[in-house]
């Protein structure tokens, strides 16, 4: 008993000195204040939000729901019906089912309405958010393996590759003149990267600075608005277009995902 | 016969059009972008130079930089009273502001303010080029209209958008040169 609270004196007296040790480089090193925060979730709840998140989608994923009472277990990502692992890696890509190029998000969309019923206006964020979560972390690690090859792939990645340059809005932005132009800079105090540098490989991921889960769409959503352009609807093509050409450079340039969800300022 | 008139047109017309917004393509990436839903659609509409810089991957060619730089110049409005320096402590107010300037986004102007960004060149000291009519002009371009300088960089066009106007880009020219200004403290 004594034993215990010394050693949990100890590890207090650790945090301590390594928060105020970390304080000092905090403003400097973004990757490591998230390292920073990661620790003090494990230490204070000893779970992280994501994972949180991954665990409600697990419930979601496998419970009897919809008009049609059936779980999500039969959707097809694309490695075969319930083939979960590195169902993430692969995506998006094209489903001949719904005739379209799915990202994650879009494609347990599909599902919910075409496997269990569902009409897309009684569909929720936060269940497509968790249900995300708990996919992707089927995929925690893996290298990324987007390589567009059919023609209705090709065609996704060059529109990406278009929205990608493409200058608009009272800030005359485009995602090229910042990530391609300018990577390894600095906007405030986040490092930019470019695709080929694997950005993109840590979403979904919880933001400790918003507390909240985003996903690549929300993510693409929150650029779009830190540049003043009003983001695009969800699960609308832009977002598919945008990650299915960062998410195929990110595979030329051979990058991982990072742990699914992701932990990130 | 008619037919093949008519085709021979629509061939003539979709070659004229390959790189305007009639092209298959052009017309493909409207489509994905109107399924945005209209308010994106709306905020993505570019101006005929913001096209250019898209259509050239933003270095555009040699050839039709001078115009370029020439439609840029005509843009930039100057305060009535035609004091280009302003007011550097408004001016600061207006450079940290993410609706107004933004400028610490990308650029350090005070070295004391935390956070500022490394995308565009550090402004620390930049009075030391002193406040010679060329020089405040310059400036005052610079800010007004990044793309009068140089086309399609990064630095978006605060003036000609309205994020700032004449007499707000005096003020922010005042902060970068006013001695007085904490950019050119004596350290």
């Amino acid at each position: 008993m004594r034993d215990r609270s010394l050693w949990i004196g100890f590890l207090l007296a650790l945090g301590l000195g390594l928060s105020i040790a970390l304080t000092q480089t905090q403003e400097l090193d973004p990757y490591k204040e998230a390292e920073r925060q990661r620790e003090l979730f494990r230490q204070t709840a000893g779970i992280l939000p994501g994972e949180l998140y991954a665990a409600q989608g697990e419930e979601l994923f496998y419970a009897k729901r919809g008009p049609k009472n059936t779980s999500l277990e039969a959707c097809d990502f694309g490695l075969g019906p319930g083939k979960l692992e590195g169902a993430l890696t692969q995506l998006p890509r094209y489903f001949p089912d719904t005739r379209r190029v799915e990202d994650l998000e879009t494609r347990i969309r599909s599902c919910m309405i075409n496997l269990q019923g569902f009409r897309p206006e009684q569909i929720t964020r936060e269940d497509i958010k968790a249900l995300t979560a708990f996919v992707a972390s089927k995929s925690s690690e893996m290298p990324i393996n987007v390589v567009p090859k059919t023609s209705q792939e090709i065609a996704m990645y060059n529109l990406g590759r278009e929205l990608w340059f493409h200058r608009a809005g009272d800030r005359d932005m485009n995602c090229a003149i910042c990530h391609d132009a300018y990577a390894g800079g600095k906007v405030r105090l986040s490092p930019v990267r470019s695709p080929r540098q694997g950005l993109s490989n840590e979403w979904p991921a919880y933001r400790f600075e918003a507390d909240k889960l985003y996903t690549l769409q929300d993510r693409i959503a929150f650029c779009y608005e830190s540049v003043g352009i009003h983001p695009p609807e969800f699960y609308s093509e832009p977002y598919i277009a945008l990650s299915m050409y960062m998410l195929a450079e990110a595979t030329r340039g051979k990058n991982n995902f990072t742990e699914m969800p992701g932990f990130t300022r | 016969m008619k037919g093949r008139h008519y085709i021979g047109l629509l061939a003539l017309l979709l070659a004229g059009l390959t790189l305007s917004q009639g092209s298959p393509f052009q017309q493909r990436l409207q489509q994905a972008i109107q399924s945005g839903g209209s308010k994106f659609a709306e905020a993505m509409k570019q101006d005929p130079d913001q096209a250019l810089c898209s259509q050239y991957r933003d270095k555009i060619p040699a050839a039709l930089v001078g115009a370029f730089l020439e439609r840029q110049r005509a843009l930039i409005k100057y305060p009535a009273d035609g004091k280009l320096m302003g007011d550097w402590k408004q001016g600061e107010a207006l450079f940290t502001n993410p609706r107004k300037g933004n400028c610490y986004a990308c650029h350090t102007g005070d070295p004391k303010e935390p956070g500022a960004g490394t995308m565009g060149p550090g402004l620390v000291n930049y009075g030391q080029r002193g406040t010679s009519e060329a020089v405040v002009k310059y400036t005052y371009d610079k800010i007004y209209n990044a793309w009068a300088s140089m086309p399609c960089s990064l630095m978006y066009r605060a003036g000609y958008h309205g994020i700032l106007t004449p007499e707000e880009t005096a003020h922010v020219t005042a902060f970068l040169l006013d001695p007085a200004s904490p950019v050119n403290a004596k350290r």
